[in-house]
């Protein structure tokens, strides 16, 4: 048993991988897309297509609103219907491009063999154009735009890239099947990013799934790249988590307040990896990603891996695999643990998606909440080594200095706390407005202090 | 489609409840409770089911008519406090006496504080000391124990750290106080009279086992008791043999093991941190010692782990756990 795993708090829940067996099936075509402007962290893209315009597979149809943004790319050819608002999965209105399928005709200069790639361009400086242009984000879960985290500020080095193949969300398996169907890309890519960084690479993998290590381990070996190695890690929630992850490969906390790269280390996911080596190798921009449907109360030949093409209404995914199942309480897009609950099955696909999820009411239901006995099963459980059930009294009691002395602000939402409380008191719930309530206080006082350094210039 | 739930995450949950840590405790205490009633017999049965019943019912009461809310009598919590409470009463104590002992528990030292989670001291431990203080003869009259059939009123005796309190006070050393009475350093299983609770120490520790590997409580404060019982007795028995007890003794007799792993391991009224968990376990362990060895009361497990409920907010403002990335 593997024992390489972060040094607090955590919880193992049951892992439920279901459809672990399910091969990855092509999703037919919907007759519609309707492709999110945001589909990653930072600015929202700007369309640069106008209703009527006809567009193929992988050409533009948006450019990058910001540094920290990306491009984005028609996953279908058609005619573009227009521009049109409408809800996310939490039921936020975005903008969207609409356009209508017509046959599948991809653009110049994609390679769609199955042909692998190996020879890695020289030029550093290519890679990451084409890594940029090819809209890659990072597929884990925050969708921060890749090229921008391949890039590290002047000054700052990375010596480990960790790859991250933990899969640590109960249910989901999409990871788990491209490491055990495409290791090769996979490995390639790792080996493009880590030619970008100049560093070493690591691939993280729980040890609940055996195969992909498998898999991983012999493309290595067979590819030949040096400085990659397959590590195998306990399996314990959040080991996917970047900061959790760091701590377990490479024994270093990332400081408060800093990022991966002010620790040496550079996290990426295994689909991440994935994108990378097509965007780089094939030409191929980002605009299919892996998805799992599963649940616990559907039944285990209706589960899926599918390939969809990003925009695909989850409507249309749903009906494909047979409609909500009976029983079905909760629809939940992401893993049990970190996703978010879909309000609307309007809502489409975006690159983040990585899972329909069907909860039965039993599995999911909250309980009515009672009163804190201090059991501290939170504070154990937090795997930021915070005191949850302090902070959730500090909320309830208005004192942000309280909070931010008790590092409210470090909190990265891993539900861990929730997850193990007796009482069922929603602590995530509070911590989280806690969170964002000192994150205001910390931005305002930067900004009055950059306001008062420039009064002195 | 039907209505769907809406949440923010996370969506499962470990399954664990208040009411399931509580049914973990009791499951706990059974092989105690068991021990004590095949000695103690239909009295004991008695002192068990009127401590359990007076405390449910008030709190029931209490949160109906006084608090105006709905019923937390289904987190068990009042059902482990009666047993407790129970388990520190002689076999013989009367009804009434044991209903005055719940009101105290639950009506004052749990439910003015606001119930499960609110109070600052532990209730089992504050109504047993509460009747200590004003029954002292119906409190000290330890019954030797006898078969589940016979009567308890025949046999009376006294706990050995009674016994022995007396003994040192009228000037007898405690080797001659040992040999006298018959008592073997290893009497593991049970033969020496005291509070229902107290006559089993295998049986207690079989259900502390049980605790653990439920991973309901942790280890660290019944341990820092012991080793501080240990650590005290080692050095004044060997200072002293005639006049200081040693180390077995301590650990076997009175309410120690009892009170170490079931009430100073309350989830409520100990500290949250590890570190915090050792001081008040030492501090537990200190202030018994000292009781036995130089206080005017015979025992000193309810009083310590009283005082030391004192200290808990302060142990849990002052020792924190250890942050990621903030060292």
């Amino acid at each position: 048993m593997s024992k390489i795993t972060f040094r607090i708090g955590g919880v193992h829940p049951d892992d439920n991988k279901i459809s672990r067996n399910c091969a990855i099936e092509t999703l037919p075509l919907p007759p519609t897309v309707y492709v999110s402007m945001s589909q990653h962290i930072g600015a929202p893209a700007k369309p640069v297509v106008a209703a009527g315009d006809k567009v193929k597979v992988g050409q533009v149809i948006a450019e990058p609103g910001g540094f920290v943004s990306a491009f984005i790319h028609s996953p279908v050819s058609g005619t573009v219907k227009g521009l049109v608002e409408r809800k996310d999965l939490s039921g936020k209105p975005v903008q969207h491009v609409e356009i209508t399928v017509e046959g599948d005709e991809w653009a110049e200069g994609i390679d769609l063999s199955d042909k692998l790639v190996t020879e890695i361009p020289a030029d550093k400086d290519v890679i990451l154009e084409k890594i940029k242009a090819g809209g890659v984000v990072g597929l884990g879960g925050a969708t921060f735009p890749t090229h921008v985290k391949l890039n590290p500020a002047p000054g700052k080095v990375a010596d480990c890239l960790i790859i991250n193949g933990a899969e640590c969300e109960p249910y989901l398996t999409s990871d788990y099947r491209i490491m055990v169907e495409r290791p090769d890309e996979i490995v390639v890519g790792a080996a493009i990013m880590q030619k970008v960084l100049g560093c070493r690479c690591v691939i993280g993998v729980e040890e609940n799934k055996p195969e992909a290590i498998e898999a991983l381990k012999a493309s290595v070996s067979r590819l030949g790249y040096p400085d990659i190695e397959v590590l195998s890690l306990k399996k314990r929630y959040p080991q996917g988590g970047e900061k959790q992850l760091i701590d377990a490969v490479l024994h270093r906390q990332v400081r408060s307040g800093c990022l991966p790269i002010d620790a040496g280390a550079v996290v990426q996911n295994v689909a991440t990896a994935l994108a990378v080596y097509e965007a780089v190798q094939k030409n191929k921009p980002l605009i299919t990603n892996t998805l799992t449907v599963t649940g616990d109360c559907l039944p285990v030949e209706k589960q899926h891996n599918y390939l969809f093409r990003i925009g695909t209404p989850l409507s249309f995914i749903i009906e494909q695999a047979g409609g909500v199942p009976e029983g079905a309480a909760k629809l939940i897009s992401g893993g049990p643990m970190m996703g978010k609950a879909i309000s609307n099955t309007d809502a489409t696909t975006v690159k983040g998606s990585s899972s329909i999820l069907y909860l039965s009411e039993e599995s999911t239901k909250r309980k009515p909440q009672g009163n804190c006995i201090r059991c501290g099963k939170c504070s154990d459980a937090c795997p930021m080594g915070l005191e949850p059930f302090l902070l959730n009294r500090l909320y309830k009691a208005g004192d942000l200095e309280g909070l931010e002395k008790n590092a409210a602000q470090d909190c990265i939402e891993c539900g861990c706390c929730l997850y193990s409380c007796p009482a069922y008191i929603p602590l995530l719930d509070n911590i989280r407005q806690a969170k964002a309530q000192v994150m205001g206080v910390i931005r305002a006082r930067a900004a009055a202090a950059k306001a008062a350094a420039e009064a002195v210039k | 489609m039907e209505k769907l739930l809406v949440s923010p995450s996370p969506h499962i949950h470990a399954k664990t409840s208040t009411s399931v840590i509580m049914r973990d405790v009791i499951i706990a205490l059974a092989p105690a409770i068991l021990v004590s009633l095949l000695f103690y017999g239909w009295s004991e049965l008695l002192v068990l089911g009127v401590s359990v019943a007076s405390c449910v019912l008030i709190e029931w009461a209490i949160t109906k008519w006084m608090l105006h809310r709905p019923s937390t009598i289904g987190d068990l919590s009042a059902v482990v406090t009666g047993l407790l409470l129970a388990m520190n009463l002689p076999a013989t104590t009367p009804w009434w006496i044991v209903f005055i002992g719940a009101l105290v528990a639950i009506g004052v030292a749990k439910m003015t504080f606001g119930g499960l989670g609110q109070n600052v001291f532990n209730p089992a431990i504050t109504g047993r000391v509460f009747l200590l203080i004003s029954f002292p003869t119906y409190m000290t009259d330890w019954s030797m124990p006898s078969g589940f059939v016979k009567s308890v009123d025949a046999v009376s005796g006294s706990t050995p750290l009674s016994a022995l309190k007396e003994a040192l006070l009228s000037g007898t050393s405690i080797p001659d106080f040992m040999q006298a009475n018959n008592y073997t350093w290893q009497t593991l299983l049970t033969d020496i009279g005291g509070s229902v609770g107290e006559i089993s120490a295998i049986a207690l520790l079989v259900g502390f086992a049980y605790l653990l590997v439920r991973k309901v409580v942790k280890i660290w404060i019944p341990l820092s008791i012991f080793a501080t019982v240990a650590v005290i007795s080692l050095i004044f028995n060997s200072i002293d043999p005639a006049a200081y007890t040693g180390v077995l003794f301590n650990l076997k007799t009175g309410g120690l093991i009892l009170g170490a792993c079931f009430m100073a391991t309350d989830y409520v009224t100990s500290p949250m941190s590890r570190t915090g968990g050792i001081i008040y376990g030492i501090g537990i362990g200190f202030i018994v010692m000292m009781i036995r060895y130089f206080g005017s009361y015979p025992e000193g497990v309810s009083f310590a782990i009283l005082i030391m409920n004192c200290v808990v907010p302060l142990l849990n403002n002052w020792f924190h756990q250890k942050k990621y990335g903030r060292n």
